[in-house]
């Protein structure tokens, strides 16, 4: 087999760097070890959001966050984004002040979709908040998606462009031979003149394959949704400083994440729960939203992501191999980037340039001088 | 119950949640609370229960009613609400005994008000001696045969028995007779329910085909073949043909399973003790492949056993002499079991819906034809068909539509079952309060918390 480039890993940014690449005609294979979407990309919680993003992101960002306003249309798919805005709320004083603080460097940037909110409008957009919290920061724009949908929308629209997906395919090892790749597979090789890794939690391994050595950890971030409840929340909810984050669907599923992590074993595919932590994230939703004291808890997951020390991604070239991109290390936030990273990708490959500032994103950003 | 007398007669204690109200599980349900008069109506199996359950309550085991287990981890860790709160227990060696659910039967309208599994009839009678007039019993097997005897003796009018047992499968039966004769006590009584239910005058349908519900918002009745097309009209449909290990507790763990052909069930991979595939956990009773109430008593016995010698109270030579005779007599009941497997064995056409549509998934109401189009839109796995049309999301944990989603995935690619593979479940098993969750405990057992 061989194709003129081969994605490694078949989460959002491998499915969407496939759909990018594919509809400007160039043949795509996609191999992923499990099935698309099996992993982060189709189990997160589905936050489409832009507020309070790192200031190196909110480039790459604001441009997902457009393309993710029209995708429906792009991809001739149901996605399930609804843009209903997202508050993150402010506590107490002191997550005002960070507030502040943060309006005035997004300012002077030029950045005008973060908005404070007052106590009362706060209130008036989330009647069932509990009455203590002081105001909080809204971006109209943010919102959620259907992950394992979004994921297989990418995929499915590159697919009727041509590009091939093998599942249950794991890249096991990678040579340079001439100008080409030649990828060991557990279902034979394939040779491919560029290498994109996707690869998710395993995306050390794959860049170690490459020749790149990158200091990424893994962590299981745990989720829980609830049995439908009676509409009480219509925008996403986060919290400027506190482990809260939550979203109501449309049908009154509570979705209840907040960043309590599990265990991870990602050489057995599996995750582990630490319940005495989601105890914990329920008090405090119930600590803000003493509506949801109510609620019943249906399912509790994790799911595997990869993290860089920074907590952005790795988006760029590989620094000692030719031919070959990084595109992994989302920290837990990289569903919302799935759009752009694609365009970035394809762009990269095509291209070998990108219109958007990748530094902050190099994969040999901690490589040291001096030992 | 069984396995925590074993223990206490050894001088061990166990701590036993169990959800249930009393002790007594399924066959023995309400045994030592029977609301009704006479509980001998229910059969002299049942009235033998209480004995049981009599030696258990004066035994060193710690029972907890009404505990239900929401989570056990790999690492001993239980998890169960009890009286409001979640509470945490962890055990050494555990003993997962959570019994078995009734098979679905996803014949068109089977989700329709009015239409219920004969368990719950008898869970309806022996809990709260309720019964439904003028019902239609429909399926096959001895649960089904007896539920309806339940009824005839305490008066109650029966509409009719639609019995679906496939005329061939007497035949296909029968060379396991001569084996199953060892069981001939068990047969007889199987039997003997069915000339009962015949001379009560009830109308028995033999070799039934093509049935579904009639009605549109409830049940109205029963259309099927049987020399022709019958209808009976009715207003409560029983359906029952079958029971399988109840799976979400030993899948949450992640133990291993594999399928078993003549049981058309998944079952827990386990030794001759019950041990797992995690050593220190092991199942007993129908929660690991259909044995029956005489057959869980002895692999309760035997896992017990086990677990002795597990916490070095006596050497594995002293377990297997003990452990003999229960063997033997586990050997004979699987002889029987083979033969009522074949003969009870459930038609496909009865075990995957025809129509398409048909709700497979009760809790997201998903039809045979969205599910059919997840597949053609990609889906080859049972996780991945969840994933993508949200069948088996719901609060049941997909414990009813499960065993149907990988029927139909390995229909559909012809492929083993066992290849198709079930879905990955996670705890928490049941729908868990949040305010409860969020006054979690953590509960010191007693005495090194055997369970
Ligand atoms: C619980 C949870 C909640 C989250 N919530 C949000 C949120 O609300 N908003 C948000 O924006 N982000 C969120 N995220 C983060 C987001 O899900 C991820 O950043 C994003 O999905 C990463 O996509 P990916 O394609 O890089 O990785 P993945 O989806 O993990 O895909 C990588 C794929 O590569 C495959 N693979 C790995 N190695 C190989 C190999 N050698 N051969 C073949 N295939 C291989 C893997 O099997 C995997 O499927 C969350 C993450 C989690 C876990
Ligand atoms: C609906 C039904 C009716 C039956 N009727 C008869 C009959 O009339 N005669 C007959 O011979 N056989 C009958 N059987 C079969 C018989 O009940 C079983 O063979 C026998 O009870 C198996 O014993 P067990 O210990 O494996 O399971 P069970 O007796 O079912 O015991 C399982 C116990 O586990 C508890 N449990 C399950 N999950 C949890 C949890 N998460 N947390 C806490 N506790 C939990 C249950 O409450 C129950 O007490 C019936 C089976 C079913 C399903």
């Amino acid at each position: 087999m061989n194709a003129d480039v081969l994605i490694v890993g078949g989460g959002i940014q491998g499915c969407a760097t496939a759909y990018q690449l594919a509809r400007r005609g160039v043949s795509v294979l996609v191999v992923e070890k499990d099935y698309i979407a099996r992993h982060a990309s189709g189990v997160n919680a589905g936050g489409v959001r832009l507020i309070g993003r790192d200031l190196a992101e909110v480039p790459l960002s604001r441009q997902s966050m457009r393309m993710w306003h029209t995708l429906d249309e792009e991809l001739e798919a149901d996605t399930g984004f609804r843009a209903k805005g997202l508050i993150n709320i402010a506590a107490d004083d002191a997550d005002i002040a960070a507030l502040n603080d943060r309006q005035q460097k997004m300012q002077a940037l030029g950045y005008d979709h973060e908005r404070i909110i007052s106590r009362d409008e706060l209130r008036e957009r989330l009647p069932f908040v509990d009455p203590t919290c002081v105001g909080g920061a809204m971006s109209e724009l943010d919102g959620y998606a259907i992950p394992y949908k979004a994921t297989n929308a990418f995929r499915l629209a590159a697919e009727r462009h041509g590009a091939t997906f093998l599942e249950g395919t794991e890249l096991a090892g990678l040579r340079r031979i001439g100008e080409a790749w030649l990828a060991a597979t557990s279902r034979g090789d394939i040779s491919a003149g560029t290498i994109v890794n996707c690869a998710g939690a395993w995306a050390d391994r794959v860049a170690a394959m490459i020749g790149d050595n990158v200091p990424l950890s893994h962590a299981a971030p745990m989720l829980m949704i609830t049995a439908r409840m009676p509409h009480f929340a219509s925008p996403v909810v986060g919290a400027v400083s506190r482990q809260l984050s939550f979203k109501q669907f449309e049908n009154g599923t509570v979705l209840i994440g907040g960043g309590a992590k599990g265990f991870a074993d990602r050489a057995a595919n599996r995750t582990r729960l630490d319940y005495a932590k989601l105890a914990q994230a329920s008090r405090t939703a119930i600590e803000f939203f003493p509506i949801m004291a109510k609620a019943s808890i249906n399912r509790m997951w994790a799911g595997l992501e990869a993290y860089m020390p920074d907590n952005l991604p790795v988006i760029g070239p590989a620094v000692n191999a030719d031919r070959a991109f990084h595109a992994f290390g989302f920290s837990a936030h990289g569903f919302q980037m799935g759009p752009v990273v694609g365009k970035v990708m394809a762009d990269l490959v095509l291209t070998g340039a990108s219109d958007f500032d990748l530094s902050a994103f190099r994969i040999d950003r901690y490589d040291r001088k001096v030992l | 119950m069984s396995a925590a007398l074993t223990l206490s007669e050894h001088g061990r204690s166990a701590l036993v949640l169990d959800r249930g109200v009393a002790p007594g599980g399924q066959i023995f349900r309400s045994v030592s609370t029977s609301p009704l008069p006479d509980r001998t109506a229910l059969g002299p199996d049942y009235a033998a229960g209480a004995e049981l359950v009599s030696a258990y309550t004066n035994s060193r085991a710690k029972h907890v009613a009404g505990a239900d287990v929401w989570h056990i981890g790999e690492d001993g860790r239980i998890l169960y609400s009890h009286e409001g709160t979640t509470k945490q227990v962890e055990a050494r060696e555990i003993l997962i005994c959570p019994g078995a659910i009734e098979r679905p039967m996803p014949i068109r309208g089977w989700t329709l008000p009015g239409v219920m599994t004969a368990g719950a009839a008898q869970v309806m009678l022996k809990s709260d001696a309720m019964v439904a007039e003028n019902a239609v019993f429909a399926g096959s097997g001895p649960l089904l045969y007896l539920i309806v005897a339940q009824y005839l003796r305490l008066g109650v009018k029966v509409a009719g028995l639609v019995d679906t047992t496939p005329a061939e499968n007497y035949l296909k039966a029968a060379p396991l007779l001569p084996a199953a004769l060892g069981g001939f006590g068990l047969l007889r009584k199987g039997l003997a329910l069915l000339s009962e239910i015949r001379r009560a005058g009830v109308p028995v349908y033999r070799n039934a085909t093509d049935l579904a519900i009639l009605g549109d918002q409830r049940a109205e009745g029963l259309v099927f073949t049987s020399d022709g097309r019958q209808e009976i009209k009715a207003d409560t449909v029983f359906l029952h043909h079958g029971v399988l290990p109840n799976p979400n507790m030993t899948r949450a763990l992640g133990l291993a399973h594999h399928w078993n052909e003549d049981q058309l069930a998944w079952h827990v991979t386990k030794d001759a003790f019950g041990q797992s595939s995690l050593p220190h956990v092991s199942v007993a009773g129908d929660g690991g492949g259909i044995v029956g109430a005489d057959g869980a008593r002895h692999e309760g016995t035997l896992a017990a056993m086990n677990v002795l010698t597990r916490l070095g109270h006596f050497a594995s030579d002293q377990r297997d002499r003990l452990a003999k005779p229960r063997l033997a007599q586990l050997r004979r009941l699987a002889r029987f079991r083979r033969f009522i497997d074949r003969l009870y064995q459930p038609r496909p056409a009865l075990r995957l819906p025809q129509d398409s549509e048909t709700v497979v998934c009760r809790c997201e109401e998903q039809r045979l034809s969205d599910l059919r189009q997840g597949f053609e839109e990609g889906a080859r796995d049972p996780n991945a068909l969840k994933s993508r049309t949200r069948c088996g999301m719901g609060p049941c944990q997909g414990r009813q539509c499960g065993p149907i989603v990988s029927g139909l995935l390995a229909k559909w690619q012809d492929l083993p079952v066992q290849d198709v593979g079930y879905y990955r479940l996670r705890s928490p098993q049941k729908l868990l309060s949040l305010e409860e969750f969020s006054q979690f405990q953590t509960v010191v057992p007693d005495e090194g918390g055997t369970k």
